[in-house]
């Protein structure tokens, strides 16, 4: 016990002042003189008893209340351990990140994840039996599998429960999760970490890792610091649709971390069938290149793979899986004016251009397309045509409804202004800006996160000479030109999306058709609109797949009951019925070939591969570590409940219980002060 | 207005004693409103007819002129009309808790009788100041002068030594050679029994007693903050005595002392008054004057 401000007790000295009243001033009582004693009784034996009494206890009670009051202004406190160890939540966060897959280097014969929920169990049955523990699994994100409890075999199940897992995992997730969950737990935590340490799982700001004030962090590492050697398939550049299989071709880089220079094996694998091996000369912790010339498969859609033979102790990162769709060219819809040849020149030039080839451009006058059923096609361009036959535009609304996609160009004969077909929406004004200043517009704005113009590069150097300006209302204006005019529209409309380009598809227009970026553009967004992009392309372990479009307005009714299905690399479905029927998206967790057959009734082989970053093995150093597990306790995010270092040895005033101390005996000496002077009043 | 000035403490502020009973009895004569029904003697009460032997000087002479018939006159009080006043100067008569001791209500009170007595009723009155001795007399009389000598008496008595009822009353039946009225001022702080039996004799020579006990409020009813010690005034005896026992015991044997000196002294054919020094002085006269006229009323 302490006292704030020690000199205060000197206020104590005052208790002379009860002293005086009681036990010096009572002895001056001066005789008082009455005409006789005749009806006066002695009682001074009994009177002195009860004086002494009353005023021994008021003496008491006066006395107390001088020294509360000393006491009070000291501020007395003192520390205490307030936190018992059964009070501190133990928490086991296991990494289950794919580097964890790794063999456990020296003579250990397990897994890295086995080492890890080893030492988690043994943590765990050293914890007290009435402690509370929560068992987390630290993946792609982070998962709580228990809710605290003390039972010591729900915690041990829960550890034993946990799977290799493909994920890629970051500390920051980690730090965001406890400071999340330090929100609403105000307990002292201590958080183990059982984790490989690798130094990719760092966040890019050490902030994002800091623990919040009241969790007390323990790393443990698993396995060594060394940085251990592996060879791993990096990255698989092939093509998702192919229609020449002598074309194609297949890029693989093998990268070495903390390897030697060596020379690795490539092969490349089809449907389980090793059909061309390499040799690859790869540097001392560096990359190399392999290509194969062909890529041989069998109509359909095919699994394959390029694997190395690494010798190391990760195998798992050795093959790099990709799917591949060989099909004939799909048809594409390219609806034009009769007197406009130029626009199916260019497209049809451009189409041609793309490196696969995969589409044929079908042109076809309004006229002529009453009767045609766009389902048959890849997807329709309506380019510059401001009227089709009702049938074909009822026929494309009820098409885009059901997941179609329409390009839609307004080029100049959309001047006059009318309803834009399939779209929604009219021309409301035309912009000619090759009778403006410059002549021209350039691209202002672009959104290069948009599948079709991934590759645009802001479309830098282009001039458009005219552009019809349409109100996008809930579209996503992908670009718009120096002005503000929106350029590139996307609506989605039921399953399907509508790209509205706000100008020509020929060179009088713009001068987009006679640049490069024209070729990149027809070419994903050829990709884009016939769905092909969805389900080609590398995709990593804790990517989302968007299984339908957003549910939306009046478009909801028309893709009620559309339900998609899921078949796993393990072969199972991992959607419920229920699930299957209104997911949007869905997680891919681990490597391998997922089977998707999507909500607008296309189908997609879906190869999916660990994060890359998990390949390598190197490891954070010590005293980054020791930074981080000290920042804990040291750091400044110290929340309002304290932290848990000063909860073990928290101050505790104890002024307001003197205060209340000092009132009931400031009201009992009234009580009894008056109760005393009472005895003066006159009796009725 | 004039009963501001019977107060007892505005009495205090005037200096004689002359003064004070001309004032008390001045303005309580002036608050009578000529009313024939107060009176010491020479009042008239009725006739009776001569008898041989009855004292010729009572006669009516104008009715026997006018009728040839011999008549007494007959007056109330006649033969009570000699004042005696008995003042205790003991020194239980200097107690006060406001300012006017009892010795002072008392010299106010047999200031205002003697006035009453000697310039109104021409009564002969006369002074005994007694403790535990007859410390003065003066004898009972009508001379010029009497007034102011028993003023003068009542200016030069006072307390001391301790109250004997028994040795003064004896020593009065001495000088009480004819009856009359025989006031006794006190603070009575004796056994009812000792008062009564030292008073009797008075009572049975023949002369009417009456006895005004003087108090104090304070004694009626004591006041004490905490436990005290108490002096006796007479005796300068000590005693330590608690406030619970002055707000219940106390005050239970003092209601009981007056009661049985009420009781005893009526049941003795003696008159009895109690004065309570903080009410004003023309009150107590009244109440006495009342009394008395109805006991000579009803004695008639």
């Amino acid at each position: 016990m302490g006292f704030l401000a020690p000199w205060f007790l000197a206020g104590a000295l005052a208790v002379g002042l009860p002293v005086f009243v009681h036990l010096l001033r009572r002895q001056t009582t001066e005789p008082r003189p009455v005409s006789s004693l005749m009806f006066f009784e002695r009682g001074t034996q009994s009177s002195v008893r009860h004086r002494r009494l009353r005023y021994l206890l008021l003496f008491t009670l006066r006395t107390l209340t001088v020294l509360l009051l000393a006491l009070a202004f000291a501020r007395p406190y003192f520390k205490h351990k307030t936190v018992l160890a059964s009070d501190k939540l133990l928490l086991v966060a296991i990494d289950d990140s794919f580097s964890m897959n790794a063999k456990l280097g020296g003579a250990g014969t397990g897994t890295k994840l086995d080492e890890a929920k080893r030492q988690a169990v043994d943590v765990l049955a050293h914890k007290s039996a009435g402690q509370k523990a929560q068992v987390i699994e630290l993946a792609g994100e982070m998962k709580l599998l228990t809710q605290p409890v003390a039972d010591a075999g729900e915690l041990r199940a829960a550890v034993e429960s946990i799977q290799p897992g493909d994920g890629h995992a970051t500390f920051g997730e980690l730090g965001r999760g406890m400071r999340a969950m330090a929100e609403t737990v105000h307990t002292p935590m201590e958080l183990n970490l059982f984790s490989d340490m690798q130094q990719s799982n760092m966040p890019g700001n050490f902030a994002d890792m800091v623990m919040p004030g009241n969790v007390d962090l323990k790393l443990h590492r698993i396995g060594d610091v060394k940085t251990a050697a592996n060879w791993t398939v990096e990255s698989v550049q092939a093509p998702g649709q192919l229609v020449d299989t002598k074309k194609a071709r297949v890029i693989a880089v093998i990268a070495g971390h903390g390897t030697p220079a060596a020379t690795r094996v490539a092969q490349l694998v089809v449907n389980n069938n090793v059909v061309t091996t390499k040799k690859v000369d790869v540097p001392a912790d560096g990359r190399a290149t392999v290509v194969f010339e062909g890529l041989d498969v069998p109509y359909g859609e095919s699994r394959c793979a390029v694997r190395i033979d690494s010798s190391d102790a990760f195998a798992n990162d050795d093959t790099r899986w990709f799917a591949v769709k060989r099909a004939d060219p799909e048809r594409m819809l390219f609806v034009h004016r009769g007197d406009d040849t130029r626009s199916p020149l260019y497209f049809g030039a451009a189409l041609g251009a793309a490196a696969q080839a995969e589409f044929v451009l079908q042109p076809i006058t309004p006229e002529q397309a009453s009767d045609i059923d766009p389902t048959k096609y890849a997807f329709v361009v309506l380019s510059d045509v401001p009227q089709i036959p009702s049938i074909l535009e009822h026929t494309l609304e009820r098409n885009v409804a059901a997941g179609g996609n329409v390009l839609v160009a307004t080029g100049l004969a959309e001047s006059h202004k009318g309803a834009i077909p399939v779209w929604g929406g009219s021309v409301q004004d035309a912009h000619y800006y090759a009778q403006g200043g410059e002549g021209y517009a350039s691209v202002g704005e672009m959104d290069g996160s948009h599948p079709a113009l991934k590759s645009a590069n802001g479309w830098q150097g282009t001039k458009f000479f005219y552009a019809a300006k349409v109100d996008p209302g809930d579209a996503r204006v992908v670009a718009k030109l120096g002005d503000g005019t929106p350029l590139v529209m996307d609506k989605q409309i039921g399953e399907g999306h509508v790209l509205l380009f706000a100008s020509g598809l020929d060179n009088v227009s713009n001068d987009l058709p006679l640049k490069p970026a024209f070729v990149a553009f027809v070419d994903e967004a050829a990709k884009y609109l016939s769905g092909e992009e969805r389900a080609s392309g590398a995709r990593t372990v804790d990517s989302f797949v968007q299984l339908r479009n957003p549910v939306n307005g009046a478009s909801s009714q028309r893709t009620t009951g559309a339900t998609v299905d899921i078949i796993g690399p393990d072969g199972k479905r991992p959607l419920s019925l229920k699930e299957a029927a209104a997911a949007q998206s869905f997680q891919l967790e681990h490597s391998g070939f997922y089977q998707v057959h999507f909500a607008n009734g296309r189908d997609a082989l879906i190869a999916v591969n660990p994060d890359p970053r998990e390949s390598d093995l190197a490891t954070v150093p010590d005293d980054v570590l020791k930074l981080w597990s000290g920042a804990g306790a040291a750091g400044e995010t110290k929340g309002a409940e304290g932290a848990s270092q000063e909860a073990d040895n928290r101050v505790s005033g104890l002024w307001w219980w003197v205060m209340l101390l000092l009132t009931i005996t400031a009201l009992a000496e009234v009580a009894l002060a008056s109760g005393y002077l009472g005895t003066q009043r006159e009796q009725p | 207005m004039l009963q501001r000035f019977l107060d007892p403490a505005v009495l205090q502020g005037i200096s004689g004693l002359d003064l004070v009973a001309k004032t008390v009895v001045d303005g309580f004569v002036a608050g009578l409103h000529r009313s024939p029904e107060f009176g010491f003697s020479l009042e008239f009460a009725e006739y009776r007819a001569y008898t041989p032997g009855d004292d010729l000087r009572h006669v009516d002479w104008n009715l026997f002129a006018r009728t040839d018939r011999c008549y007494l006159k007959r007056y109330r009080g006649e033969t009570n009309s000699q004042m005696t006043l008995l003042l205790d100067a003991s020194n239980s008569m200097k107690f006060t808790s406001h300012g006017v001791t009892k010795m002072d209500y008392a010299r106010y009170t047999a200031a205002s009788l003697f006035y009453l007595s000697l310039q109104n009723q021409r009564d002969p009155a006369g002074l005994i100041v007694f403790d535990d001795e007859v410390r003065n007399y003066i004898r009972p009389s009508t001379r010029q002068g009497q007034l102011y000598r028993l003023l003068a008496g009542l200016e030069q008595a006072e307390p001391a030594a301790r109250t004997d009822f028994a040795k003064p009353m004896q020593y009065f039946q001495e000088f009480l050679r004819r009856r009359g009225i025989v006031l006794i001022v006190s603070d009575f702080y004796e056994q009812p029994d000792k008062i009564i039996r030292a008073i009797e004799p008075l009572r049975f020579h023949g002369s009417e007693v009456v006895l005004f006990h003087v108090l104090d409020p304070e004694e009626i009813k004591p006041k004490l903050k905490g436990p005290q010690v108490l002096v006796d005034l007479e005796t300068g005896d000590r005693l330590e005595v608690i406030p619970d026992y002055v707000k219940t015991q106390y005050r239970a044997k003092m209601d009981d002392h007056l009661a049985q000196m009420r009781e005893r002294t009526q049941a003795a054919g003696m008159g009895y008054h109690l004065l309570v020094t903080d009410k004003p002085l023309d009150r107590a006269l009244m109440e006495y004057l009342t009394l008395r006229h109805s006991a000579i009323a009803g004695a008639a």
